[in-house]
C-alpha cells in the first residue's frame, strides 16, 4: 500500500495525466469550440507536456523546488488563461514545505495551497462553469481522505471521482468567467473545458498510484 | 469547409510569423528571444518603456506598433492565447535595466490580465518602478467587467509619444489612463475566421446575420440581428458609442474603424462616411481618425468602431511623431 509519494511517484501522476489529457485532446477543443475558441485541447497538451518533462524524479531540487519550476514552466506555454492557472496550482502546491515525501496529509496540504494560490488569482469559484468545478472538490476529497487517515491511493481515487462529478455538473451550469461568459445560457448542457481537463489529470493522478 | 491558409507546422505558427515580422521590419524591429518583438535601436536612457502582451493570431496587432514613438516590447502569446507570465517579467526585467522604468499596457482578457498580474507581483518584489493600465473600452459587457479591443492602440499612441517626450512614469500612466476612460469600442462580425491551428472556425453565424458585441476570438456579443447596410450599421453602433459615452455637441472625438481581417477598406470607408455625417449632424467634432487594419482576427470579416474623447494634450500626444512598421506619423 502507497503511504507516501516519491519524486518518482509524482512523475509517474504527472506521466499518467499527460497521457490521459492527450488522449482526450479532442473532445477538450470540442467543448471549449462551444464558448471559446477551440483550442483548449491543444493548449491542454503543450501544458501536460512541460509538466510531465519538469518533474524530474532524479533531480536534486526538494519537491518543493521541483513543484514551483514545472508550475512556472507550465506558465510558460503561453496558453492563456489556461496554462497561467494550471501552473498557478502546479507552482502553488510547492508554496508550502513537503520534504522528500508527501503522505496523504502533506498532499492534501499541498494541493490546498495550490488551490489558494489559483483563488487569489481568478475571481471564479464553483458554480460559474470553470476549471475550478473540478478543482475544488478534487482537493476537499483529498483533505477529508487524509482526516480520516485513509491511503494515498483511495484519497486520489476520490478525488479524481469528485473532479469528475464536479465536470459533469458544469453541464447544468451558466458560464460566467472566462470567454464563456460572454454566450451565458448557451453554455448549458456542455460540459467546461478546463474543468473537463482537470478531471483528467486527477484521473491520471489516480491511475498512477492505484493498487494493482 | 476545410481551412485554406498558408502554413507549415501548426505547432509553429508562433515563431515563424515572428522571425517573419521582424525579418520583413529589420529597421525597424528585432525579436528578442522567440516571442518578443522589440525596437530595432533601444530608446534614449530615461525615458519611460513601453511594454505590452497578447496573443498572437491578430496582426498587424500587437507587435506592429512597437517603434519609435509607441511600444518598446511586445511580448506574443500562441494564437488567441495570453504569453504566460515568465516571458512577460523578462520583458519588464530587460525594459528596466539600468534603473528605467515602464508601463505595461494589457488589454482585458482572462489570460492576459492573469499572466500581467502574476508578472506585476514578480516585478514589485524585485523593485522595479513599473505601473499596469488594463484597457477595458468594448461596451458590450457590464461597466467593470469589460473586454479591451483597438482602443489600445490610441493608448499606445498618446502614452509612447508622452514617455518619448521625456514624461515621468506617473505622467504616462495618467496620459494613458485618460485616454482609457475616454474611449468606447463596439465590434460587430459578420463572418467566421478559422482558427489557424486548429483548422476549425472560431464561431457560427448564419449567412444573413451579423452580431453586434462580438469579442477579438469570436467571443458571442448580445445583438445577433439581420444584416445590415453598412449605414445603418454605422448608425446603430455609433449611437451605442455615444450613449456610453455620453458624448455631446461640442465634444472633440477620434474615431478609429478596425477592420477584421475580411472586411475590405471599401466597406469601411462606407461606415467612416457614413459615421462622419451623422457627427456632424450631432454638432459633434471628428477630431482625428483612423481607418485600417490594426488588430484581426485572421479572415474575420466584421469590425472595431472606436471613438474617444479628446483634449488639447490628447490630441498634441496623437499627432506628435511614430514611427512604427503599423503606424506612423512622419
Amino acid at each position: 500500500m502507497t503511504v507516501s509519494l516519491s519524486k518518482p511517484m509524482l512523475a509517474r501522476m504527472f506521466a499518467e495525466a499527460a497521457k490521459l489529457v492527450r488522449e482526450h485532446c479532442e473532445e477538450l477543443s470540442r467543448l471549449d469550440s462551444i464558448g471559446g475558441d477551440g483550442d483548449h485541447g491543444t493548449t491542454m497538451v503543450r501544458a501536460v507536456a512541460v509538466l510531465e518533462g519538469d518533474i524530474e524524479p532524479a533531480n536534486g531540487a526538494s519537491l518543493s523546488e521541483m513543484l514551483a519550476r514545472a508550475g512556472w514552466s507550465v506558465m510558460g506555454v503561453d496558453g492563456g488563461a489556461s496554462s497561467a492557472l494550471l501552473g498557478t496550482f502546479i507552482a502553488g502546491m510547492g508554496d508550502i514545505e513537503l520534504g522528500e515525501e508527501l503522505d496523504c496529509e502533506r498532499l492534501a496540504a499541498s494541493f490546498e495551497a495550490g488551490l489558494r494560490a489559483v483563488s487569489n488569482r481568478t475571481k471564479a469559484r464553483p458554480g460559474d462553469k470553470t476549471m475550478m468545478d473540478a478543482l475544488a472538490p478534487a482537493v476537499e476529497a483529498v483533505r477529508v481522505a487524509a482526516s480520516s487517515r485513509r491511503p494515498i491511493a483511495a484519497a486520489l481515487k476520490e478525488a479524481a471521482d469528485a473532479a469528475a462529478a464536479g465536470a459533469e455538473s458544469t453541464k447544468h451550469q451558466v458560464a460566467r468567467h472566462g470567454r464563456a461568459k460572454y454566450l451565458g445560457e448557451k453554455t448549458l448542457g456542455h460540459a467546461d473545458a478546463g474543468a473537463t481537463s482537470i478531471a483528467l489529470i486527477f484521473r491520471g493522478f489516480a491511475t498512477a498510484v492505484a493498487e494493482p | 469547409m476545410r481551412m485554406k491558409k498558408f502554413i507549415n507546422d501548426p505547432k509553429r505558427l508562433v515563431p515563424e510569423l515572428l522571425e517573419g515580422y521582424a525579418l520583413a521590419y529589420p529597421n525597424k524591429v528585432r525579436l528578442r528571444g522567440t516571442n518578443t518583438v522589440v525596437r530595432a535601436s533601444a530608446k534614449t536612457a530615461g525615458k519611460v518603456r513601453l511594454v505590452t502582451l497578447g496573443g498572437s493570431g491578430h496582426e498587424p496587432g500587437l507587435s506592429g506598433f512597437v517603434g519609435l514613438g509607441m511600444l518598446d516590447y511586445s511580448v506574443a502569446g500562441e494564437i488567441f492565447a495570453a504569453p504566460g507570465a515568465p516571458k512577460c517579467i523578462d520583458a519588464l526585467r530587460d525594459a528596466c535595466a539600468g534603473d528605467e522604468s515602464a508601463l505595461l499596457i494589457v488589454l482585458n482578457h482572462a489570460g492576459d490580465v492573469l499572466s500581467a498580474n502574476i508578472a506585476m507581483e514578480a516585478v514589485a518584489r524585485e523593485n522595479l518602478n513599473v505601473k499596469m493600465v488594463l484597457t477595458e473600452e468594448d461596451i458590450s459587457g457590464p461597466v467593470g467587467d469589460r473586454r479591451g479591443l483597438v482602443g489600445c492602440v490610441a493608448v499606445y499612441k498618446v502614452a509612447g509619444a508622452a514617455a518619448e517626450q521625456g514624461a515621468s512614469l506617473d505622467e504616462c500612466f495618467a496620459v494613458a489612463e485618460r485616454m482609457n476612460r475616454n474611449m468606447r469600442t463596439l465590434a460587430v462580425a459578420v463572418r467566421t475566421a478559422t482558427h489557424p491551428a486548429t483548422g476549425n472556425p472560431i464561431f457560427e453565424l448564419g449567412d444573413d446575420e451579423m452580431e453586434i458585441g462580438m469579442g477579438q476570438h469570436g467571443e458571442a456579443g448580445t445583438g445577433r440581428m439581420e444584416l445590415k447596410t453598412a449605414d445603418e450599421t454605422a448608425e446603430i453602433m455609433l449611437e451605442k458609442l455615444l450613449d456610453d459615452l455620453g458624448a455631446a455637441p461640442g465634444d472633440e472625438l477620434l474615431v478609429m474603424l478596425n477592420g477584421a481581417g475580411a472586411t475590405t477598406l471599401m466597406e469601411l470607408y462606407l461606415v467612416f462616411r457614413r459615421v462622419a455625417h451623422l457627427l456632424d449632424a450631432k454638432n459633434i467634432r471628428l477630431v482625428r481618425s483612423a481607418v485600417g487594419e490594426f488588430i484581426t482576427t485572421q479572415e474575420q470579416a466584421g469590425f472595431q468602431m472606436t471613438i474617444a474623447r479628446m483634449d488639447v494634450e490628447l490630441i498634441r500626444h496623437w499627432d506628435a511623431p511614430a514611427d512604427t512598421p503599423f503606424f506612423a506619423h512622419l
